[in-house]
């Protein structure tokens, strides 16, 4: 804490007098405003400070929480926290305006007019609550438990994804999903490492660092993390300074502030990571040892069965010479050559993928391109390179006795999986599963929960979901704001907003040490709302004992102390104090980090509820098993679990034979044949539209995917770097201006052929020739007076097109056209 | 006396406009709506530039937060007919809602661009006025304001100081954007004080202030290799 | 006409007959006007009520056409008082007609533009803190005492010289004899009386010339007293004296042709006053357009970034519409007109006289704008659309002044009868002695 209480106490006493006295004092003049007086009658404050989890965003900054009088005033970085260590984005401090905005729902709501039409009545929590428990007790009884489905939409990185999972599991569905699945975005780093997890980068020890788009300033997981680091970075003296290059066909932040900003054409990085592979190899500037010992598949091969196969070298010799690649992605030839042979001579160097390489038709092929590249490095699990991070030793949830509802339940297909050939690689594929519930295959859905995700704003299809939703007899909303999605649902229950709540959240992606967050209410509820965490616990117990079993805890507060016990347990790691700075840190590591400190689990709980959370720093030595989960266990360029995929694909479409390959990879919207398809490699996007511009979608930081809208004060900041403010804007480059005869802050028509939106056009040269980019976020149909009706939303322009093997949403897959608005 | 000064590193800040909005809520700044902010009238004390330099496909693109810089010669002070924005004893250019008539004169002579003015009456949800920095009074319609440098937080710090006897120690009065930057890039503290880290920043061959031949003597320094 | 004016009838009598015939017209006219000016007391209200966001302006086009009109306004109260006093004080004898009609631009369009500042108040409700808590230091404050000085000034100037004609019409009897009577003073004409009048428009005269430059030099000092790029200038004091000047005098001439044609005083006000004054504006347009050289180029030369920002946005910019307008209507017009007698028609100069008022008001226009739109650092360049509000309060402005005219010339002569006729009696034989005193003296007398 920053403040000593000894300090505020005092500085209480003189500064809210000093403010009365103010007040009373104008009393006479006509212009202290009537709220102003309100204010002072509230009388001298007492200040407080209470450490928390932000969760305005799923990057899990810790955050102090200003009270006076129990009334949060403003919050700020916990310095202490070591994902953020004080820092903050924009949204960060906007949720005090999620806490008290006027749009919440303050109790439960049944809707009483067709889907959408925004009638709804109140209804007492055990009313709504008996409605849900009897209609899945009715579905349990008759064998049905299987048709209850849950969307998580962000608590991945949470306990309350384990939570939300176990109720499911005991309760007999295996429709439990979350989305966008973190899953999902691990399947390049399953393809070649067998790792189900997201990589952290050692930015801090890399001299020289080259992004594929990842905005990790700005977006990526942890942007506040990533920008400590940045800034820790730029400490450096300006020669032995680590050089960040960023390839992105806009100029994100990240580009900004990046020493050199290539730009490139959408959808070809992978062309031109295998590009800068081909100069490494060329020029023999890859960690030969490492490709020697630790990978497979660069060199030619044969198989067991005497086939030979090409490797990842002969295929990039053979198709990603320079010029080839130049042609492919705009980029220049000696510009190639100049990054490889950067990235080569001064190592460590890094190479980093962003989402924006995934979210397209090619994204896992593109991630795999430009993840092989740390592999030509050498650079896994190295200092100064990629490496994934240990689980936190939290408490498993007690094991569940299935009973027999539960067990047949669980044997069902799942809801989401795919019925053709697509989607192979998907933990959860959105597209699949919105057109079985259309089609009630395989078997209807009846019962959908849906927590703090937006699917009807966000997702690509959202049109056919909203039908998918009318289907479903029973849909319940646990958001705390009415939203596109909680308009079409049967029951809200409001949930808590992250500031009132409890919550545990640990490892966020790409955060690079292990680390569990606490989040605590710092101000009871505001209104008839209660933590769906909470909700779930109830309902369990409505339904029978052996769902209740399974979950035997009061409170979610004591399944958390329950987990976090564990922690204290292990001894390992530490709870965040002022120790994450400097001198503290290195004198910790060296004595080989402290361990059993506290006296007591309760001591513990006090200091990490106060405090905000653990930590571990130290990574544990990793055996080469645990490093590469593959059927080598080596780092697969020819990756054999795609190989083994692709083939169990086949064999479902009718037995291996080249002509159900064939119709499988088409299926799969791969267009390379042979030994290539299992290789890192260039797939071309699949935008089929006639259209002459890319459109290139990103977040900012004033609005995390959309979900910052209800707040004015974001909605005002919205877009600060080009002084948009409640707007939603379309940056072009002053060529394509031009030719289009728009010029800067012309509202223009942005068209694809499912639609258009009118925007605002910025034109400047950050953004490269051909490209329109939107920034995503506004043009909201519902969430509250400040977000409805504001803005417009990019989604509405892209077709339903999705990376055939992961189910990740093409979002970079869209042509539009451009033309003067009036 | 001491000289409060700030110093932003520019080869630090990424721009991410945090401090933009750490400032908006301590500060209870108005938040504009969607209306009046297409006439071009937010509310920001801390504002954003955005410069682009060179051809593409060569470009830097720099973000440089801007609050007001509490000039030592503040132009903005000298126009203003009713003293309602003055150099008070700390060396912080400060505004007088009760007194300001509005003239935006002030707004006129700052080279800056630095005050913005309350077109109308700010208005708050109910719900959103419960949670007003009870420290930093509200500002009404028709009258002039701008960064603070948070003189509220001054005054606290000055008062715990006093307390305990002591100077103010170097950091210890800290703004709120400088409290909440991510990439710490913002510097506070006292020019006077020569062991203060403003003074050396200040000091520092990258160091420049923002049209510095208009003799207005900023107090905000801004750090940058590229300058 | 009744009895009584029957028998006071005199040879000026085309003079006095707009105070004595009020048609159907008037009445329409003055209940039009007092209904423009009644809706724009309702929006001005509005204004006040929520506050200057019903305004255009904005950041950071931070003033409008409020400061615009002020600048405007108060330019062309130069007409008058200014004017009259250099006339007077050169006597320049075809002065006579056309002093009275100065003075009173002066007195209505001074108390309309020096409203205006307060219009643009934020909070119009504290506006006497300027008393309480004034700064002499601030240039608004030189503008309040040197506004205030003039207006004094000018209305007393208007005031002494109207003494002699309101006599008379105390004299004629008839309506309101009270309230002639009243502000007559007493004056019976006697020669007493004459000396210490004609001293005291001597003095005030002196004095008012010093009082009118110093009115628009403070007002320009509002401007470069700041350091903005296209207003911290040295010149722009006497610029804008030259500028107000110059709109005062096409102003001027503009009302002169609308009483002549109304009042039928084609006897009074002659073409040689037109042409005498036409001359004087011409004069005017080529100074105007000599500091407006000397402004922008010795701007362009220094080619200081920021200068040039704002240069380039008045010639190229979203305002080089106006900017070129100013230049045609304050240069081009005038000067093609006036400098050609066969244009150097009434019509012709009342165009010359209207470009030039319009071509005033977008100097001004140019002046304060693109200098607030083009801030040096920060933010995007402004856009500034004045609102329905602004538009209004323009409107109603005018309609002040049009009916502050009707409703003077209700009442009083707005030609001076009592110099007139002293011209006649008088200024014959005194020009012809003034000539010869000019001329050399007869030959013979050199010895
Ligand atoms: N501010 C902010 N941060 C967030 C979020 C948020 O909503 N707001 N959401 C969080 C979530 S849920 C996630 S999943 C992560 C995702 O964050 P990241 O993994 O970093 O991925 P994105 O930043 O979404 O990738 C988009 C970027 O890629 C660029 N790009 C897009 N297509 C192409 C292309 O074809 N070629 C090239 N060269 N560049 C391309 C875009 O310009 C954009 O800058 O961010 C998290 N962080
Ligand atoms: N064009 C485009 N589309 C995209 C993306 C993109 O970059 N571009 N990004 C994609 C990605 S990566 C993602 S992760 C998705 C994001 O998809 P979602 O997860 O659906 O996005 P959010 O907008 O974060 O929706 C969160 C909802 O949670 C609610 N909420 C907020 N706080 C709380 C709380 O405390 N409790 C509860 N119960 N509810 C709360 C809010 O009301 C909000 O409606 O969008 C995807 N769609
Ligand atoms: S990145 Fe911003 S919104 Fe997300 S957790 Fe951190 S502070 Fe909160
Ligand atoms: S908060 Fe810091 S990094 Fe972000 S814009 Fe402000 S100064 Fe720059
Ligand atoms: S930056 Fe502007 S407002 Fe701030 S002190 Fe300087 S002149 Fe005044
Ligand atoms: S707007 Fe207020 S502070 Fe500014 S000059 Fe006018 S009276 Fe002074
Ligand atoms: S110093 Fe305070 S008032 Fe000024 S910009 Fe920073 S937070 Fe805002
Ligand atoms: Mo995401």
């Amino acid at each position: 804490m920053e403040i000593q209480r000894r300090d505020f106490l005092k500085l209480l006493g003189g500064a809210s007098g000093a403010i009365a006295l103010g007040l009373y004092g104008c009393r006479n003049s006509i212009d202290v405003p009537e709220r102003l007086i309100e204010l002072a009658k509230r009388g001298p404050g007492i200040e407080s400070w209470k450490n928390t989890i932000c969760g305005q965003c799923p990057a899990g900054c810790g955050v102090s929480v200003r009270m006076i009088d129990g009334i949060p005033v403003y919050i700020k970085g916990n310095p202490n926290y070591p994902v953020n260590r004080g820092g903050m984005c924009p949204s960060g401090h906007s949720a005090l305006e999620m806490l008290f905005n006027p749009d919440r729902i303050k109790n439960p709501q049944k809707r009483i007019g067709v889907e959408g039409s925004r009638k709804w009545e109140k209804i007492s929590w055990d009313n709504s609550l008996k409605i849900v428990s009897d209609k899945m007790k009715e579905l349990r009884n008759s064998g049905l438990a299987h048709q209850v489905a849950f969307l998580n939409g962000n608590a991945q990185n949470g306990l309350m994804d384990k939570h939300f999972a176990q109720f499911m599991n005991a309760y007999g569905s295996p429709n439990y999903y979350s989305f966008p699945s973190i899953k999902n975005q691990t399947v390049p780093y399953n393809l070649l490492q067998g790792v189900e997890q997201i990589p952290a980068y050692d930015l801090l020890n890399a001299k020289y660092i080259l992004s594929f788009g990842s905005n990790f300033l700005e977006e990526g997981y942890s942007p506040i993390y990533y920008t400590k680091i940045y800034s820790q970075l730029r400490d450096q003296s300006v020669e032995r300074r680590t050089r960040l290059v960023q390839i992105d066909s806009r100029m994100s932040l990240t580009a900004a502030n990046a020493d050199r900003w290539v730009p490139i054409k959408p959808g070809t990085y992978a062309a031109l990571a295998l590009g800068v592979a081909y100069v490494l190899i060329r020029e023999e500037l890859y960690n030969k040892n490492f490709v020697q010992t630790s990978t497979f598949g660069f060199n030619d091969w044969t198989d067991s069965r005497g086939k030979s196969h090409i490797g990842f070298m002969k295929n990039v010799i053979n198709n990603y010479y320079p010029e080839e690649v130049s042609k492919i992605t705009g980029v220049p030839a000696e510009t190639i050559l100049q990054i490889a042979r950067d990235l080569g001579n001064n190592k460590p160097s890094v190479v980093l993928g962003g989402q924006g390489a995934e979210d397209n038709t090619n994204g896992t092929f593109t991630q795999m391109a430009i993840y092989s590249l740390n592999a030509l490095l050498g650079n896994i699990e190295k200092e100064g390179g990629v490496y994934f991070v240990d689980v936190p030793p939290l408490a498993e949830l007690p094991s569940i006795v299935y009973d027999e509802a539960a067990r047949s339940g669980l044997e069902k297909t799942k809801v989401a999986e795919s019925n053709d050939y697509t989607y192979p690689l998907a933990d959860f594929s959105f597209d699949a599963f919105t057109k079985n519930i259309l089609n009630d295959k395989p078997y209807p859905v009846s019962v959908l929960f849906i927590y703090k995700g937006n699917p009807l704003f966000q997702t690509l299809n959202h049109h056919e979901f909203a039908e998918a939703l009318k289907k479903i007899p029973l849909v319940v909303s646990f958001d705390s704001c009415i939203n596109e999605t909680s308009e079409y649902a049967d029951l809200i229950l409001p949930d808590h907003t992250s500031l009132e709540k409890w919550d545990a959240f640990s490892n966020v992606p790409s955060v690079g040490f292990t680390h569990v967050g606490i989040q605590q209410p710092v101000i009871n509820p505001l209104y008839d709302t209660k933590n769906t965490a909470d909700v779930i616990l109830k309902l369990s117990s409505m339904i029978g004992q052996s769902v209740a079993n399974a979950l035997p805890f009061d409170t979610y507060e004591k399944e958390i102390r329950f987990s976090v016990e564990k922690l204290y347990t292990s001894g390992e790691g530490a709870i965040v104090t002022e120790g994450v700075k400097g001198a503290w840190l290195e004198y910790l590591q060296q004595r080989g980090w402290q361990i059993g400190r506290y006296n007591s689990f309760d001591e513990f709980w006090k200091l990490i509820t106060e405090n905000g959370g653990w930590w571990n720093p130290i990574r544990k030595q990793k055996k080469v098993e645990d490093l590469f989960k593959t059927s080598s266990g080596k780092f697969e360029f020819y990756s054999k679990n795609l190989e083994e995929a692709i083939n169990n694909v086949v064999r479902k479409a009718g037995g291996e034979s080249s002509e159900n390959m064939k119709k499988v990879l088409q299926a799969l919207n791969i267009h390379t044949e042979g030994d290539a398809v299992f290789l890192p490699h260039y797939e071309v996007v699949s935008i089929e539209e006639n259209m002459p511009l890319y459109l290139v979608t990103y977040n900012l930081l004033t609005n995390r995917d959309g979900n910052s809208s209800n707040q004015p004060m974001m909605q005002e900041l919205f877009g600060y770097t080009v002084h948009e403010h409640w707007n939603t804007w379309a940056e072009i480059n002053p060529v394509t201006a031009k030719a289009n005869g728009i010029s800067d802050k012309n509202l223009i028509w942005v068209e694809s052929p499912l639609g258009s939106i009118k925007v605002t056009a910025r034109v400047n040269p950050g953004i490269m020739p051909g490209v329109v980019s939107v920034p995503f976020g506004m043009g909201h149909t519902s969430y509250g007076r400040y977000a409805k009706g504001i803005g417009s939303n990019p989604v509405s322009l892209m077709k339903n097109k999705y990376d055939k093997l992961n189910g990740i949403p093409a979002l970079q897959a869209t042509k539009v056209k451009i033309s003067l608005a009036n | 006396m001491p000289k409060w000064a700030m110093a932003i590193d520019l080869d630090k800040c990424t721009g991410c406009g945090d401090c933009m909005a750490a400032c908006k809520l301590e500060n209870n700044v108005a938040i504009v709506d969607a209306e009046q902010a297409a006439d071009d009238r937010v509310m920001l004390w801390m504002d954003m530039m955005t410069i682009y330099e060179g051809e593409y496909p060569n470009i830097k693109l720099k973000r440089i937060p801007k609050p007001c810089f509490h000039c030592d010669n503040p132009p903005c002070i000298k126009v203003c007919p009713v003293h309602a924005t003055y150099k008070n004893e700390e060396g912080l250019v400060a505004q007088i809602y009760n007194r300001c008539i509005g003239c935006r004169y002030c707004m006129a002579a700052c080279p800056y661009t630095a005050k913005v003015f309350n077109w109308y009456e700010p208005e708050w949800a109910d719900e959103f006025k419960t949670c007003m920095n009870p420290d930093v009074s509200l500002r009404m319609k028709g009258v002039v304001e701008k960064c603070s440098f948070c003189a509220h937080r001054l005054q606290k710090v000055k008062e715990n100081a006093r307390a305990d006897d002591r100077e103010i120690s170097d950091g210890e009065y800290s703004p709120a954007c400088a409290d909440s930057c991510p990439a710490e890039a913002i510097f506070f503290g006292d020019l006077e004080n020569k062991e203060s880290k403003v003074f050396k920043l200040s000091n520092s061959p990258r160091a420049f202030r923002e049209l510095e031949d208009l003799g207005t003597i900023p107090k905000v320094f801004y750090l940058s290799e590229k300058e | 006409m009744n009895e009584e004016t029957k028998n006071t009838v005199d040879i000026d009598e085309a003079l006095y007959r707009p105070i004595y015939e009020t048609g159907k017209s008037f009445y329409f006219a003055v209940g039009f006007l007092l209904f423009i000016i009644g809706f724009t007391l309702v929006v001005y209200i509005r204004q006040v009520y929520y506050g200057l966001g019903v305004t255009g302006m904005n950041q950071p086009v931070t003033w409008g056409f409020y400061i615009v009109n002020f600048v405007f306004f108060v330019g062309i109260s130069h007409a008058g008082t200014l004017i009259s006093a250099i006339l007077r004080l050169s006597k320049a004898e075809w002065r006579r007609p056309i002093t009275r009609m100065a003075e009173v631009i002066t007195a209505i369009v001074l108390a309309i533009g020096g409203l205006h500042p307060i219009i643009d108040l934020g909070r119009p409700d504290r506006v006497l803190n300027i008393f309480t808590a004034g700064r002499l230091q601030s240039p608004l404050l030189w503008d309040v005492t040197s506004i205030t000085a003039y207006f004094t000034a000018s209305t007393v100037y208007l005031y002494l010289p109207m003494i002699p004609d309101i006599a008379k019409l105390r004299d004629r009897g008839g309506k309101m004899v009270w309230f002639y009577e009243f502000l007559s003073w007493g004056w019976h004409g006697t020669e007493h009386q004459k000396k210490v009048l004609s001293r005291a428009i001597n003095i005030l005269m002196v004095m008012v010339i010093p009082i009118a430059i110093s009115v628009h030099t403070v007002i320009s000092y509002i401007f470069s007293m700041t350091l903005q790029p296209g207003w911290h200038s040295t010149i722009f004091g006497p610029y804008f004296v030259v500028g107000a000047i110059f709109s005062g005098i096409a102003a001027l001439m503009i009302v002169m042709i609308s009483f002549r044609k109304y009042f039928h005083l084609e006897n009074y006000l002659k073409l040689v006053h037109f042409r005498h004054l036409g001359t004087l504006l011409l004069i005017m347009s080529l100074l105007w357009f000599y500091f407006t050289f000397s402004e922008y180029l010795t701007g362009v030369f220094g080619a200081e970034p920021h200068e040039m920002d704002v240069i380039f946005y008045k010639f190229t910019g979203t305002y080089a519409i106006f900017f070129w307008g100013m230049v045609v209507c304050n240069f081009l017009i005038p000067v093609v007109i006036l400098a050609f007698k066969k244009f150097k028609t009434i019509p012709g100069i009342l165009i010359a006289s209207i470009s030039v008022v319009i071509g005033m008001w977008l100097e001004r226009l140019n002046i304060v704008i693109p200098s607030l739109a083009n801030p040096r650092m920060g933010l995007d360049m402004g856009m500034y659309t004045p609102s329905f509000t602004e538009w209004t309060l323009f409107i109603g402005g005018l309609a002040v002044f049009v009916l502050g005219f009707l409703v003077f010339s209700k009442f009083f002569p707005i030609i001076s009868i009592w110099e007139i006729e002293e011209g006649r009696k008088e200024s014959v034989k005194e020009v012809e002695k003034r000539v010869t005193s000019y001329l050399p003296d007869p030959a013979n007398s050199v010895e």
